[in-house]
């Protein structure tokens, strides 16, 4: 029989009901956003037996630690919900840097006020003073920059990318929570080609990823393909040009749909047609769902190993 | 004697079997439809679970686990055919990888044993 207790007061909990819609139904002021085991935003602790499901994409050491996913945690037996460790605290960041690097695409630079380590690829949560939360990957190399980078979309109405664009400055303080997630460059893949896909800001922990590829001495060609629906999206594309021509290794392959070109500019296309040999190459899809997660299928179906797609689906919050 | 299941490898065969398994369950248009799900990692586990249980494998399911597991499928018209499929393509896996026809058989067996169960009946 499943049970539950918040800070020691027990909660209500239906079957087959998961833990933050018990906890937010009992009045608990629970954080959350995409309430499908992704963005992290509900992470909290608990005692009792936690579904595996619920503890998916966590660490090693924070399944140790009882963190687990309260969205998509449908307890089978007593469930003891603590209030959130130390682990969790916010990061207070100070804004160095907002640059416009595409019509709706910002580039945000956040220096820590204390130590946050990372790894390029992985995401944090992002907190505005109003309370408004988002998930936003990590396109910074640790070792040679000093600041936390961030491509933020900005969408019609978009809370976040309203307030970035229209009342954040240089030198304000926001918070963030972090990192999360496994979409970081693995040093056992260093031989393999790398496939690195994403549309529009699904660049930004790409951008990431594949400069820590590089520092990391990858050895096997990689390949970055880079779809948008302008060409005015492609941002950072100079700067890939560039490395491209630099490093033999590494080849860059924007996509504009619509145009003319191979694979009349479509990103999953190019990709299919790119990669004769899937089984071959580890990938990182991010971006949009419906995109990442086609293409995700596609290369599975085609032979690519299940453990070597990683995605991020950038899903917007609930 | 060692049993099918230690037979066949154990856990690291059923690793190795499952995206296999799974890629043929995907193509398979007799029976993707029931696999629709975006999330494949958990659709993964779920197939790890079934190849656990058909390779004899430690597991805890039961009868009455099989019937309200797939009792929403039934709804959706799951019957003889769809099982029939997915023993074949679980032949068809075990055949790639090199197992030997008496224990594809035996899984085969092991399988067909839950039919009544998963079609609820
Ligand atoms: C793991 C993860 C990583 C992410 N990384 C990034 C990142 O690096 N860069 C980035 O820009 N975003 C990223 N996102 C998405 C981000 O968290 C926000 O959802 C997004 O920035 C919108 O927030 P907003 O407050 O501006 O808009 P909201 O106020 O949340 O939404 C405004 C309107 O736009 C709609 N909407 C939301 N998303 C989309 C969409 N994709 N397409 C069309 N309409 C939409 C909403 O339904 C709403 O009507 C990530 C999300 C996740 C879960
Ligand atoms: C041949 C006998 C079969 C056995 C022994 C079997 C066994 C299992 C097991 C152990 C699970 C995991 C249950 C869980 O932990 O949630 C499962 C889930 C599932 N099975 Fe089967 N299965 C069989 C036949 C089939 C067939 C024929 C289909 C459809 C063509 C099917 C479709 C599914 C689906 C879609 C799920 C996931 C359900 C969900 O998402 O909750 N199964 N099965």
């Amino acid at each position: 029989m499943a049970s539950l207790t918040f800070d020691d007061r027990p909660v209500p909990i239906a079957p087959n009901q998961d833990v933050l819609s018990a906890l937010l139904a009992a009045g608990v002021d629970a954080p959350h956003s995409c309430r499908a085991g992704i963005c992290q935003t509900c992470l909290s602790r608990a005692e009792g037996e936690i579904p595996a499901e619920a503890q998916r994409g966590l660490s090693k050491a924070q399944k140790e630690q009882g963190y687990f996913l309260p969205c998509v945690c449908v307890p089978k037996g007593p469930l003891k919900v603590l209030r959130a460790g130390p682990s969790l605290e916010a990061t207070e960041v100070g804004v160095c840097a907002i640059d416009r690097l595409a019509p709706t695409v910002v580039r945000l630079r956040l220096e820590p006020c204390a130590p946050f380590a990372y790894r390029p690829g992985q995401f944090l949560s992002l907190e505005t003073p109003d309370g408004c939360v988002r998930s936003y990957s990590i396109a910074s190399l640790p070792e040679a920059e000093a600041f936390l980078e961030l491509h933020v979309r900005l969408l019609p109405n978009g809370r976040m990318g309203g307030f970035i664009a229209e009342r954040l400055s240089v030198g304000d303080r926001l918070a963030v929570r972090g990192p999360f997630g496994a979409c970081y460059y693995d040093e056992a893949d260093r031989d393999r080609p790398l496939v690195l896909v994403g549309a529009g800001t699904g660049l930004a922990p790409l951008w990431g990823i594949l400069r820590d590829a590089l520092s990391r001495g990858h050895r096997g060609p990689i390949r970055l393909y880079h779809g948008a629906r302008e060409r005015s999206g492609l941002y950072l594309s100079e700067e890939l040009a560039a490395l491209a021509r630099e490093r033999e290794r590494f080849s860059y392959i924007p996509c504009v749909l619509g145009s003319l070109g191979a694979a009349d500019g479509d990103v999953e296309k190019a990709v299919l047609e790119g990669e004769p040999q899937p089984d071959a190459a580890s990938y990182f899809l991010c971006g949009g769902g419906d995109l990442v997660n086609r293409v995700k299928r596609a290369l599975f179906l085609r032979g690519a190993q299940l453990a070597r797609l990683r995605a991020d689906v950038f899903l917007p919050a609930s | 004697m060692s049993t099918l299941y230690e037979r066949l490898g154990g856990a690291p065969a059923v690793d190795a079997a499952v995206d296999i398994f799974y890629r043929k369950v995907l193509a398979d248009d007799r029976i993707n439809g029931f696999f629709d799900s975006v999330d494949m990692e958990k659709q993964a586990a779920k197939q790890k679970a079934f190849l656990t249980m058909v390779f004899g494998g430690p597991n805890a399911y039961t009868g009455k686990d099989m019937r309200e597991g797939h009792r929403r499928l039934v709804a959706r018209g799951l019957g003889d055919v769809h099982v029939d499929a997915v023993i074949e393509l679980l032949g068809a896996t075990l055949k790639e990888l090199g197992v030997r026809d008496e224990d594809i058989a035996e899984v085969a067996a092991l399988a067909n044993s839950t039919r009544d169960d998963v079609l609820d009946r």
